[in-house]
């Protein structure tokens, strides 16, 4: 049990090092360095009295480790303020729109990597014949085609008279499964088809390189089925970059991938949220985001390194 | 029953496509009679794997051609033979043992599953007889407690142990034909020796003729009747081991065994 619990308690650690230095930059950035809201509050023209009275209350004055353990303290808590611009605690907020965004992600970036895998699984298991070049021009066509333009492009199509005008142009009234697939459709399929290309490429490369391994080989001469090579001795040797990859690139695309799709939509999730928290410097929003997101990583990087120490013994 | 458990004639291997096509296998023909040991050595590159691959079927079919007029098993044909219908034969009537032992085990596997699958595969053995039988055919190959290794993961063991068990997985189904490409070059001289006459000794049980593809010529000289001699792709030799190492026809032949003369000096 010491034997198991050792290397834990030290990526643990590892882990909690990793929380401070992630949370002293966004702190940094966002807080010690970031918009002061003296003049905001008070106008320009404020005495020096009025304007050390404001510095004062809203703690700009006080010392630096202080101000950071308080922004922990936030982060820990979830006690995060209101929203300057609103008015709504932080963590309504959250609660209201991480969800959204969530449900909003999950179909495209699902499909997005099970596509690519099959689509890599199969083109590697094909290499150089004519179904591994058809899947290698499709992902590189879609890469090449830039977001925007497949988000304009899908909602014509299915979203206009011009097209099928089978899905509404933009918003995000879900109150059941029928409405949730009435507006998830067209951003999941713009989510897939903006990635399937980038997917697939990186799962073929990594399939490729463990098809060439000498134990595959080894396996086929001992009279493995194709079926069982790529299924169970390719796909399990390769499920510690798959899972490393699809674990580091959730944050990405729920922040990034919802801050297009969104605003693009105008969906209320939190990328959109955010959007609006940058283009009006509403601070208190934008350091919890940050801040979350930053402590998000290095969980998910807490679990990726179990999960992997799990599927391959040799990291055990 | 014919008298050769493998009878090859003019088997070619190109590799690569368009301007890189390349030969590197040469019209070869040989017999291997049963229950023999046929020795094939030739300096490194010479194409004595790409000989045992395309024989085989590994070869990648995009990537390589393999030609002959042909390729038998005892009284099965397997040139042109379907994937499908290929895999079957291999790992149950022919066989083969890589020269990297450890890279030719899974990683992610137990060595127990993966001895296992062959004869849940060409047996079709349950979970629990395959497990036993896993073990008898271990027990075989020199281990005293089956069990342990069964558990074990490939790098958990030595390269002795594994290459003992790629034997043990090769030999399951009793193959008339084992092909060892350079089974024991990896592993360190002590080790080397005793895994070699390991694998000699489980092929005379079964009576399974060795395709022993090497270049030490002190195992041509212990362990095989006949021996071929490679090079550049073509067999430019064969010759009964006394007649090999006393009048070797070919100058290369000659050059081979001098340069192994001043080697073990
Ligand atoms: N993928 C490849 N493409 C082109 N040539 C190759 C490839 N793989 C191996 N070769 C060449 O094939 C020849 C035979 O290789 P091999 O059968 O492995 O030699 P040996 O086992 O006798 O050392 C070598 O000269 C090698 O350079
Ligand atoms: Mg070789």
């Amino acid at each position: 049990m010491r034997e198991v619990m050792r290397p834990l308690a030290r990526k643990l650690f590892q882990a909690l090092l990793l929380v401070v230095g992630v949370t002293l930059i966004s702190f940094l950035l966002m807080v010690w360095f970031g918009p002061d809201q003296t003049y905001t509050l008070i106008g320009k023209n404020a005495t020096t009295e009025q304007i050390a009275e404001v510095r004062h209350q809203l703690g700009y004055d006080d010392p630096f480790l202080l101000r950071y353990g308080e922004y922990l303290l936030e982060l820990v808590t979830l006690d995060l303020g209101v929203s300057n611009a609103s008015g709504e605690s932080v963590r309504t907020l959250l609660a209201r729109t991480v969800p959204i965004s969530l449900v909003l992600m999950i179909p495209g970036f699902v499909l997005g990597n099970g596509v690519g895998i099959a689509l890599g699984l199969a083109s590697a298991h094909r290499r150089g014949r004519r179904s591994d070049r058809l899947i290698t021009a499709l992902s590189v066509t879609g890469m090449s085609i830039s977001f925007l333009v497949v988000l304009i492009a899908f909602q014509v199509l299915f979203s206009t008279p011009y097209g099928l005008d089978l899905f509404p142009v933009r918003g995000w009234r879900v109150s059941g499964w029928t409405s949730y697939l009435h507006y998830v459709t067209v951003p999941t399929l713009a989510l897939l088809f903006v990635t399937f290309g980038y997917n697939t490429r990186f799962y073929r490369a990594l399939f490729i390189e463990e098809i060439g391994r000498d134990h595959i080989r080894a396996a086929r001469a001992l009279g493995a089925s194709e079926s069982v090579i790529l299924w169970k001795h390719v796909l399990k040797n390769s499920m510690v970059p798959i899972i490393t990859r699809i674990m580091f690139s959730i944050p990405l695309v729920v922040i990034s991938g919802s801050l297009l799709i969104e605003s693009y939509f105008g969906i209320p999730g939190i990328g959109q949220a955010t959007f609006e928290a940058i283009t009006s410097g509403d601070q208190p929003v934008l350091k919890a985001v940050v801040g979350l997101t930053a402590v998000a990583f290095v969980a998910i990087q807490f679990l990726t390194e179990l999960l992997c120490r799990r599927l391959d013994p040799r990291l055990g | 029953m014919t008298a050769s458990a493998l009878d090859i004639r003019h088997l070619s291997v190109d590799l690569g496509s368009g301007k890189e096509r390349r030969t590197v296998v040469d019209s070869v023909s040989f017999e291997l009679r049963r229950g023999e040991v046929l020795a094939l050595v030739g300096e490194s590159g010479c194409g004595k794997s790409k000989t045992a691959e395309a024989i085989m079927g590994l070869l990648p079919p995009g990537r390589s051609r393999v030609r002959a007029e042909r390729i038998r098993l005892g009284e099965h044909e397997l040139k042109d033979l379907p994937s499908r219908a290929m895999r079957k034969f291999r790992g149950r009537d022919i066989s083969m043992v890589f020269q990297e032992p450890r890279a030719a085990l899974d990683p992610v596997f137990r060595v127990g599953q993966q001895v296992s699958s062959v004869f849940r595969r060409h047996r079709g053995h349950s979970g629990s007889k395959a497990r036993t039988a896993s073990a008898e055919m271990l027990l075989r190959v020199g281990f005293a407690e089956p069990g342990r290794v069964m558990r074990a993961y490939p790098h958990e063991l030595s390269g002795g142990m594994c290459q003992r068990i790629g034997i043990a997985m090769a030999m399951a189904c009793r193959p008339q034909v084992l092909i060892a490409d350079e089974p024991t070059s990896a592993l360190d001289v002590t080790t080397q020796a005793q895994v070699l006459a390991q694998l000699i000794r489980s092929c005379r049980q079964e009576e399974t003729a060795v395709l022993l593809i090497t270049h030490d010529l002190g195992v041509v000289a212990q362990y095989s009747q006949r021996a071929l001699v490679m090079r550049q792709g073509k067999l430019v030799e064969e010759a009964s081991v006394a007649d090999l190492f006393t009048r070797p026809h070919n100058e290369y032949t000659r050059s081979l065994l001098t340069m192994a003369q001043a080697g073990m000096a």
